[in-house]
């Protein structure tokens, strides 16, 4: 009673017994709110509103899948699709500091004491109705111009060739982390269920070349089933993929049941949730075995086809009939075609070098192109073509504008997109009048995974994985889906 | 005694109850309720008008200088914890929670907070005039502020607005790009300012003439030049600048409607242009295109629910179903040839025929009977049947599906007969159609009678011309 009146003169004279019956209401309020929660003391996501549901898209997709044609080792963006005549004006004289602006350089050409700028050994064209600048080293995507979305303003941070191209597939410069085909096939699942949903295909040009390792489509803490699986040029696609003689595929099939079922034990027994992706990864190469020969097997491609694609198309292991195999992959459901050409890491003769590359994939690359949109798969199928950085607009070693050669740059470079809800026949994004710096509308490669994943569907920010105590992205912490890119 | 013992059994339910309010608040996200209380929930609409009239007159009372009597206070003080609990409870049942909902949370939660203060420090409010004044007419703030979100949370944003306002509903299916399609972008942003009761700036905007006239900045719009548009300028620039149009506070037209009316200058800014004159490939016409479709979304919640068991046990190795996106009930069906086909792989499908939106059944030795099921899938839009032995009578019995817009028939012996059936597809834009024994001719009429149809005849030929002589340039071998 005391406390009461206490009270009512002060709210803040509070005995202890009153302290402690408020704390207890306090308390008791608090818990019966926690009730509410259902999973408030399970170990697990807190996550309730389904939002984020694994192998369904989280809004209604513009592409069901992309075709990366990655051209490694960074094609430059002043031989390729960024025309800039005051190279040529100003040739010879040295970069202004005022433009390189304290960018740092390679171990290549930081010991040069000269950057003289040097024009592109090749001209340029407009074509198309949408007039878009493409040189003259590629005749046949100049023809798909109206087609393709150029991009004239990546920009990365990485300066040299393993960093960047692992920045670019995982969103992460230091290796490890998923591949982005690993994210698409996590958040979307498979579409057809005998094939991987992440395929991978390698090529390799003339060209001056870098490594390619297995880390660019590992699927990193993701289930290994994302992991993106390497298609082989010849006789096995896959490896160990076929039954070795005097098997039969019924024989094959107990032993699968054998397997398995010592599998699940072990599984019961550890818990180990890597054991039941690794049953269902024994099933889809049982399947496997008869579907991947059915997708390699071009022989059924009319002539038309293959002159499109051009000849080399028939000669397993070339660009051009990776880009073959992948159309015909797209058709039987993968989601995430990765296609790598190696050969155009340009330090010295470039301009030879760049036209045996482009020889290699321009034909081919526009081919896919028409070869999807004749079959309605363009307007789902998000093809991507470009490499990891781009390269300087000064020379590299001597001085020669018919034998030259440019070393790595971060700050600007172009690449194409076509199809799969991207605005076609549009250029986005500028550089200056040197082609150095990005003056209009940069797109970072964090934006740029963000802008792919919004066209398949997935809201980079929902997409998580958690992984030693932390949510991990594609895009880690960055990226803003970039929509006037979009349709 | 009594007394006491009731003010103090009150104090505790109002200190409990405003425990329970900023908990519902910081952990909303991760709340799920009881089936009773989500009916509780359900109460809300009705008990807010209790708070807002008693917290209106006690405001005004002690506005007045007027005693409160204490048994009003209290009961006024727990409807309000109640109203804004239950409207939590209300909350979490809506599906996306929108900025208005998320206002009218806060403003509510923090006037229920308020007035528990008010009482609990009613005494010290009473005596420092200042507050005295203060307090009260927060409280008829807060009360207008979270009332009128709360107003338009579920009357619509515009409830108080003067009833006027044209959306994108009912654009003619050929539109005049002007009067269709930019006079209501203008109807919708503009106008309201810019009209005869108003001429912010000398400018009006009612018709093309007066655009062209332009006001006090010069010309709203210059055809073909967009730089020199007063109009395009003003709306490009950084939202932060002074001269950016619509003024700071209004709303902005989304960056589709800029874009037409970007482009409609750029072409001339015409007032007898139709959507059909521009060619497919112009970029206007992709962004009325975009403008005119209905949210993809919206037009599929009225399909019959589909469980995810249904889909998980009708889901194979060779037949794939999937939700279109997350809690849509329309469904994606990709189906792939097993080594051994049988009709019944896709005529099990029959359960939720309906509700396939896009199906893909390209490549499969598909009978009659299949056709005859997928002639049943009446919301089918997307339809792939290259590869498959469709006959021209099998495609007859196709044409009832009124909502397909693509159909992808390549690679199949479809006839001459087929031609005229193509034409009683209500709704379909887009034919792939090639590789079929269909004559050279009658695919020439079929494109010539149909305006609204496009059709695709494979790759055209300069392109294969062009791609099986000409070579990439080739220097390496030049040395």
């Amino acid at each position: 009673m005391e406390g009461e009146k206490n009270k009512e003169e002060n709210p803040l004279k509070v005995n202890r017994r009153h302290f402690f019956s408020q704390l207890s209401v306090g308390i008791g309020s608090l818990a019966l709110g926690s009730l509410l929660i259902p999973d408030l003391f399970k170990n697990q996501s807190l996550s309730t509103t389904g939002i984020t549901e694994l192998g369904i898209p989280h809004f209604a997709p513009k592409a069901k899948r992309i075709i990366y044609l990655f051209q490694a080792g960074a094609p430059s963006q002043l031989e390729t699709f960024d025309h800039k005549p005051t190279l040529r004006k100003r040739m010879g004289e040295d970069l202004p500091e005022s433009i390189r602006n304290g960018q740092r350089l390679t171990g290549m050409t930081s010991g040069q004491d000269k950057f003289p700028l040097m024009p592109p050994a090749i001209g340029f064209q407009q074509h198309g109705k949408s007039g878009q600048w493409i040189s003259d080293y590629f005749p046949h995507i100049a023809k798909i111009a109206d087609e393709i979305c150029i991009v004239k303003s990546l920009h990365t941070e990485a300066i040299n060739h393993d960093p960047a191209i692992t920045f670019f597939q995982t969103g992460s410069q230091i290796s490890g982390r998923p591949s982005m085909g690993s994210w698409m096939s996590y958040g979307l699942g498979n579409e057809n269920k005998n094939l991987p949903s992440f395929v991978v295909l390698t090529s390799r040009g003339k060209g001056n070349s870098q490594g390619l390792y297995s880390k660019l489509w590992s699927s990193g803490f993701l289930d290994s089933k994302h992991q993106g699986v390497l298609l082989r040029s010849g006789k096995d696609p896959v490896l160990y993929l076929n039954d070795p003689d005097g098997i039969t595929r019924s024989e094959k099939r107990h032993l699968l049941d054998k397997v398995s079922s010592l599998n699940k034990m072990h599984q019961v027994e550890t818990g180990d949730d890597e054991i039941e992706s690794r049953i269902a990864q024994y099933e889809m190469a049982y399947r496997m075995q008869m579907s991947v020969p059915d997708v390699m097997d071009i022989s059924k491609e009319p002539e038309d086809i293959i002159k499109l694609y051009g000849e080399d198309c028939q000669v397993p292991g070339t660009y051009a009939a990776n880009a073959l195999q992948a159309r015909r992959l797209a058709e039987n459901g993968v989601r995430f075609i990765q296609l790598y050409h190696q050969g155009w890491d340009q330090h010295g003769n470039l301009p030879n070098e760049m036209a045996g590359q482009a020889k290699d994939v321009d034909k081919a690359s526009a081919a896919l192109v028409l070869d999807l949109k004749q079959r309605g798969m363009l307007e789902d199928t998000l093809v991507i073509w470009g490499g990891e950085f781009g390269r300087t607009n000064y020379c590299q070693g001597k001085f020669d504008p018919s034998n030259y050669g440019r070393d790595h740059h971060p700050r600007a470079f172009s690449i194409w997109m076509a199809g799969g809800g991207v605005k076609p026949g549009i250029s986005y994004g500028e550089t200056d009048e040197f082609g150095y710096n990005i003056i209009k509308d940069p797109v970072h490669i964090n934006d740029f995974h963000a802008t792919l994943m919004h066209a398949m569907g997935l809201d980079h920010e929902q997409l998580t994985y958690k992984y030693q105590g932390r949510r991990f992205r594609l895009t880690d912490v960055a990226g803003t889906v970039i929509n006037d890119l979009l349709t | 005694m009594p007394k006491d013992s009731y003010s103090s059994w009150f104090n505790y339910w109002v200190l409990g109850l405003s425990v329970f309010l900023i908990f519902c608040f910081v952990f909303e996200d991760y709340i799920q309720l009881p089936l009773l209380l989500s009916w509780v929930g359900k109460w809300h609409p009705l008990v807010l008008h209790f708070p807002i009239v008693l917290l209106l007159g006690l405001a005004v009372l002690n506005l007045l200088k007027k005693e409160i009597p204490p048994i009003l206070f209290k009961v006024t003080i727990f409807l309000t914890l109640v109203t804004a609990i239950s409207g939590f409870f209300l909350a979490t049942s809506a599906s996306d929670k929108g900025d208005l909902l998320s206002r009218h949370q806060w403003l509510g939660t923090i006037l229920a907070l308020l007035s528990v203060i008010w009482h609990t420090f009613k005494a010290e409010v009473r005596a420092k005039k200042f507050l005295a004044n203060s307090i009260p007419l927060l409280i008829i703030l807060l009360v207008l502020g979270t009332g009128h979100y709360g107003g338009m949370v579920t009357h619509g944003e515009d409830f108080l607005a003067l009833p006027k306002k044209e959306g994108y509903e009912n654009i003619p299916e050929n539109p005049l790009v002007y009067q269709d399609i930019v006079r209501r972008i203008l109807n919708q942003h503009c106008i309201s300012c810019h009209n005869s009761n108003k001429k912010k700036g000398g400018l009006l905007m009612t018709s093309l003439k007066e655009l062209e006239a332009g006001g006090d900045g010069g010309p709203a719009i210059i055809p073909f030049n967009n730089q020199e548009s007063e109009m395009i300028r003003r709306l490009k620039l950084p939202k932060e600048d002074e001269e950016h149009m619509p003024p700071e506070g209004k709303k902005t037209p989304s960056s589709l409607e800029i874009d037409i009316l970007e482009e409609w200058v750029a072409l001339g800014a015409s007032d007898t242009l139709r959507f059909y004159d521009l060619k497919e490939t112009e970029p206007l016409a992709l962004l009325i295109h975009e403008l005119m479709t209905p949210a993809a979304v919206a037009k599929w919640v009225d399909l019959n629910v589909v469980a995810d068991t249904t889909i998980s046990r009708l889901n194979t190795d060779y037949l794939t179903i999937n939700r279109i996106s997350n809690l849509s009930n329309a469904l994606v069906v990709n189906a792939y040839l097993p080594p051994h086909y049988k009709a019944n792989q896709i005529l099990k499908l029959h359960p939720i025929i309906e509700n396939i939106i896009e199906l893909d059944l390209s490549g499969l030795p598909l009978g009659e009977a299949e056709i005859g099921m997928v002639a049943q899938g009446k919301n089918i839009e997307r339809l792939e049947l290259d590869g498959t032995p469709l006959t021209d009578n099998q495609l007859d019995t196709l044409t009832v599906l009124g909502e397909l817009r693509l159909l992808k028939v390549y690679n199949t012996k479809l006839g001459d007969k087929s031609l005229t059936l193509f034409e009683k597809f209500k709704n379909l834009k887009q034919l792939y159609l090639w590789n079929t024994e269909i004559s050279a001719k009658g695919l020439e009429n079929l494109s010539k009678k149909s305006s609204s149809l496009r059709i695709d005849q494979g790759i055209e030929e300069p392109y294969i011309t062009f791609f099986s002589t000409t070579d990439t340039l080739d220097l390496s071998n030049k040395e």
